[in-house]
């Protein structure tokens, strides 16, 4: 039994006239232990579905069992917090800039009744040392601190509660390039150390490579292609990901220039056509896209990929 | 041809001895895109700036000299930049917010064409609309009449480039001017810029964090860390065979693990000497002296002092 | 202080909103290597531990100004009852006399000694404008935050409660609550206080409806942080900024309403050694040529005010 698993899980904002289906029928699975990457450019719901995974949003319909258990609107109890957190994308935002360090990190160790007094301050040092960071940090506010080292805290702060599952919302975006790989070092330490499952949503496929062990591509609401890391970078099979693989620069001087470049740009979430969403772009489109949405079928590799042209949803 | 000449460019804050930017330098060919790369606070877009006349308030231009094409832009203040707008144009990170919310962009770029190149209103309305469409906008009649906010990311960064190119400069600068959009637009804008330089013949002067997007784009390169370049050459040889420490250390944060020795420091502007002295895992006595650049090899420079012949090991 | 936010959450963008760091950082360049590049590359750096721009006292003139002036002022009111005399003390055979080494500011027409009454007053005047400010401010942004991070129709109810309250000009309203409840010390301050309640509530919530779409308020509730928790422990603090500068303003405010009060007897009232009343009582002997029994009050009044002005002033110019 994988510890997460989503099934049919729809997200809609707004009301009456104005409604934007940011995730529209996301199935999804996450073993222990382990990293899925969740990938897609703007617009395409993965912050979204990172939300309602941790509880910050209540899911508009679908389900959602974590360690085998139906979560039926118990996401914001205390158990479940313990158990899932999150990492956001701006470091110096996500942490309230007129708290210290070792007050922001003890908090969810009071309030999460995770540890008893004597004990806060030892697993304090033990996870600030754990992602790098020393006891004069605790003093600090976020603002004395470089970005880096921020977005450590946050991920202190994070596993604080010894969680199994970690959303990790863009971590490393707002980081310099050179921080961004201690960063996902880090984070593989910490993985191998603790056995926390990530989700790792990003648009930056480049960094996904690195820490993800599978990968799904969203795109308007909806995942087109899920398959094991490697599996998506050397063979991707959906037109999208083929795309958005093609559109990556790349530091190999020799492939220069021979991209992939679509056409015109990602509908407007509240107006998505009928049929494929990925249709006015797609050079594989035929009749039957406009008129029907794919589902992710599974490939005889183990793959699962949503398009007619690829594996046959009928 | 060179565009565009930098050197010894020397920018600090004013009261204070440091130097935000080093004895700066480097040329812009026609038909050519050079790379500045750099992380945060490497000084790439004071760079920019300083080359634009557009230093914020409390920022100085301490030494340098800026020439395009043979022609001294010394110090020019507001009034000269006007001027130089059919020479060098500029675009940046955030489109939606480098565009005016309150004017159609059409607008936006019939005024810049009015301005710059005294041309008539209509004549500027209909070249405005042509250069929508050149610029790969569809509907640029109907766009022309829209307001920045009513246009997505890519199609506002369309519309900076085409008022950017309306007047024809001959150099373009262009600071991140794809890091705020997705990838798949992002190569969309690429493609674009390609094309105009071949067009055109234009030089630009391309600006960003990212090592990939130098790789795609680029056919020299600058590397600025801490305000001081490091390395400047030809693209294919300063990606193979770097020469400075922080070169290395910057393609191996990006390809493979970084080394453990450097610290995750900030850049130190009291330094004197080597901007990257306070971090690499070479450096020895000579490097509190500000390095100059030395040849290592055709076209290829590395402000280090490793290259300087004395230190050279082994036979050179 | 309190510059807006940025709310977007959208994917794929890079918009930086570091604030700049009051704190010295321990070394190197401003706000850390985070993401300068993105953050305005239109604002000068502060290259820490370093006085790279001009001193204080060049920068912002006014603000020390105001600083000297307010400390004189409350040096005065806490020691200077002290060493002067009774100022209820009369003497009718000495009144109206012009300001001399006995009497520094005069005589009045009981023949008090003016300048001790000023002192006396300088404490009672300073104590109230700061009381009131600060009560204003605890119950303004109490309410303010209660509003802007719940929302609903609690905001909703409030907001139109504030509307009624700031139809009416400060002043007036004072006045009224004072007809109605009588111009007692302690209710001249409540109701002045009332009368200013409003601005901090507006200017908390304001701050508030920005702070709470940001990324730290999700960590919070992640942390286990209920949601009156995250209203008070961690977004009120972080949306005061605006309100302590308003609140150097309206200290000064408070004093000219209270002494205009007492100028219309409708205020403080006399003996009481306060500002307003002095200047009320002293008036009509500006007429007869005894110009020293209600200038001085009145000069105090005006420098108080300007001191809490400047501050305001220039504290919020900058940024805290």
């Amino acid at each position: 039994m994988a510890l997460l698993e989503v099934r049919d899980l729809y997200k809609t904002f707004g009301h009456g006239r104005t409604l934007t289906p940011a995730v529209r029928g996301v199935d999804l699975e996450v073993e222990r232990g382990q990293t899925l990457g969740l990938v897609g450019e703007s617009g395409c719901g993965k912050t979204t579905l990172g939300r309602v995974v941790v509880g910050l949003q209540e899911p508009t319909s679908g389900a959602i069992y974590f360690d085998g258990e139906l979560l039926d609107g118990r996401m914001s109890k205390p158990e479940y917090r313990r158990r899932v957190q999150m990492v956001f994308q701006h470091p110096a935002q996500s942490l309230n800039r007129r708290m210290r360090v070792g007050t922001t990190l003890s908090e969810p160790l009071r309030l999460l009744n995770v540890a008893p007094r004597g004990e806060v301050e030892g697993r304090v040092d033990e996870v600030l040392r754990l992602v790098g960071l020393g006891p004069e940090d605790l003093k600090r506010r976020p603002s004395q601190l470089s970005g880096g080292q921020q977005q450590r805290v946050a991920i202190a702060r994070a596993l604080m509660p010894e969680p199994d599952l970690v959303v990790l919302d863009e971590p490393t975006s707002s980081l310099d390039q050179s921080v961004r790989g201690r960063i996902i070092a880090l984070l593989r330490s910490i993985q191998e150390e603790r056995d926390v499952a990530y989700v790792f949503i990003s648009h930056d496929l480049s960094t996904v490579r690195r820490i993800a062990d599978r990968v799904a591509v969203m795109y308007l609401g909806r995942i087109v292609e899920v398959a094991p890391t490697e599996q998506v970078f050397e063979d991707p099979q959906h037109p999208y990901t083929k795309a958005l693989l093609s559109a990556l620069p790349s530091m190999d001087l020799d492939n220069r220039g021979s991209r992939i470049i679509l056409e015109g740009e990602t509908p407007n979430p509240s107006e998505i056509p009928v049929g494929c969403s990925f249709q006015d772009r797609c050079p594989l489109v035929h009749d039957r896209c406009r008129r029907e949405e794919p589902r992710l079928v599974a490939l005889p590799d183990g793959r699962e990929v949503a398009c007619f042209a690829i594996g046959d949803p009928g | 041809m060179t565009l565009l000449e930098v050197s010894g460019l020397t920018v600090g804050v004013e009261h204070s001895p440091h130097a935000l930017l080093r004895d700066v330098g480097f040329t812009v060919e026609a038909g050519q895109i050079m790379g500045l790369v750099g992380e945060s606070g490497s000084g790439k877009t004071m760079t920019s700036l300083a080359i634009m006349g557009l230093l914020p308030v409390g920022i100085e231009r301490r030494a340098g000299m800026v020439r395009l094409e043979g022609r001294d832009l010394a110090n020019p203040d507001r009034g000269d930049v006007k001027r130089n707008a059919n020479d060098l144009t500029m675009i940046f990170q955030d489109p939606r917010s480098a565009l005016n919310p309150t004017m159609r962009v059409g607008r936006q770029i019939s005024r810049a064409l009015e301005l710059n190149q005294d041309l008539k209103r209509a004549d500027a309305k209909s070249r405005a609309s042509e250069m929508l469409g050149h610029v790969g906008i569809p509907g640029a009649d109907r766009v022309a009449r829209a307001y920045p906010h009513q246009l997505s990311g890519g199609m506002c960064q369309r519309v900076m480039i085409a008022m950017a190119l309306a007047c024809r400069p001959r150099v373009l600068i262009a600071d991140e001017p794809t890091t705020a959009l997705d990838v798949t637009i992002q190569a969309q804008i690429f493609d674009l810029i390609n094309e105009l330089v071949e067009e055109t013949g234009c030089g630009v002067l391309f600006i960003t964090h990212d090592l990939g997007a130098i790789a795609e784009m680029c056919d020299q390169v600058t590397v600025l860390y801490g305000g001081q370049v490091m390395e400047t050459g030809d693209l294919r040889q300063v990606f193979t065979d770097p020469r400075h420490p922080y070169t290395q250390f910057l393609f191996d944060a990006v390809e493979r693990e970084v080394d453990p020795r450097i610290e995750e420091k900030d850049v130190n502007f009291a330094l004197q000497g080597c901007r990257f002295g306070h971090r690499c895992p070479y450096a020895f006595d000579a490097c509190a002296a500000f390095p100059p650049l030395f040849e290592v090899g055709e076209g290829h420079f590395a402000s280090c002092f490793l290259h300087q012949k004395e230190n050279l090991v082994g036979s050179s | 202080m309190g510059r807006p936010a940025d709310p977007s959450r959208q994917e794929g963008e890079h918009v930086s909103t570091a604030d700049p760091a009051p704190d010295a950082k321990p070394s190197g360049f401003g706000r850390g290597s985070g993401d300068d590049g993105k953050s305005d590359p239109f604002e000068a750096p502060e290259i820490a531990g370093e006085t790279t721009r001009l001193p204080l006292w060049r920068r912002k003139p006014l603000l020390i100004a105001g600083f000297v002036i307010l400390t004189a002022f409350v040096l005065l009111a806490v020691f200077g009852p002290l060493f002067v005399s009774d100022p209820r003390v009369t003497d009718t055979a000495n009144t109206y006399e012009a300001p001399s080494p006995d009497h520094w500011f005069g005589t009045d027409k009981f023949g008090r000694d003016v300048f001790a009454r000023a002192v006396h007053a300088a404490r009672l005047d300073i104590t109230i404008g700061i009381v009131i400010a600060m009560a204003a401010m605890v119950v303004g942004s109490t309410i303010g935050v209660v509003s802007g991070y719940f929302g609903g129709w609690v905001d909703e109810g409030l907001m139109r409660i504030t509307d009624v309250v700031l139809a009416f000009p400060g002043f007036v309203l004072a006045l009224i609550l004072v007809a109605a409840i009588g111009n007692t010390i302690p209710n001249v301050i409540i109701a002045v206080t009332i009368a200013y309640i409003p601005y901090f509530i507006r200017l908390t919530r304001a701050q508030v409806l920005s702070e709470r779409e940001l990324e730290y308020v999700d960590g919070a509730k992640l942390a286990g942080n209920g949601r009156w928790r995250i209203a008070f422990r961690h977004v009120l603090p972080n949306s005061m900024g605006p309100s302590v500068v308003q609140a150097a303003l309206v200290a000064g405010w408070a004093i000219l309403t209270v002494a205009g009060l007492a100028f219309l007897g409708v205020g403080i009232r006399p003996p009481t050694a306060e500002w307003g009343v002095m200047v009320a009582e002293g008036a009509p002997d500006i007429m007869t040529g005894q110009w020293w029994t209600a200038l001085f009050a009145g000069g105090m009044i005006v420098l108080a005010a300007m001191a809490f002005q400047f501050i305001g002033d220039d504290l919020g110019a900058e940024g805290v």
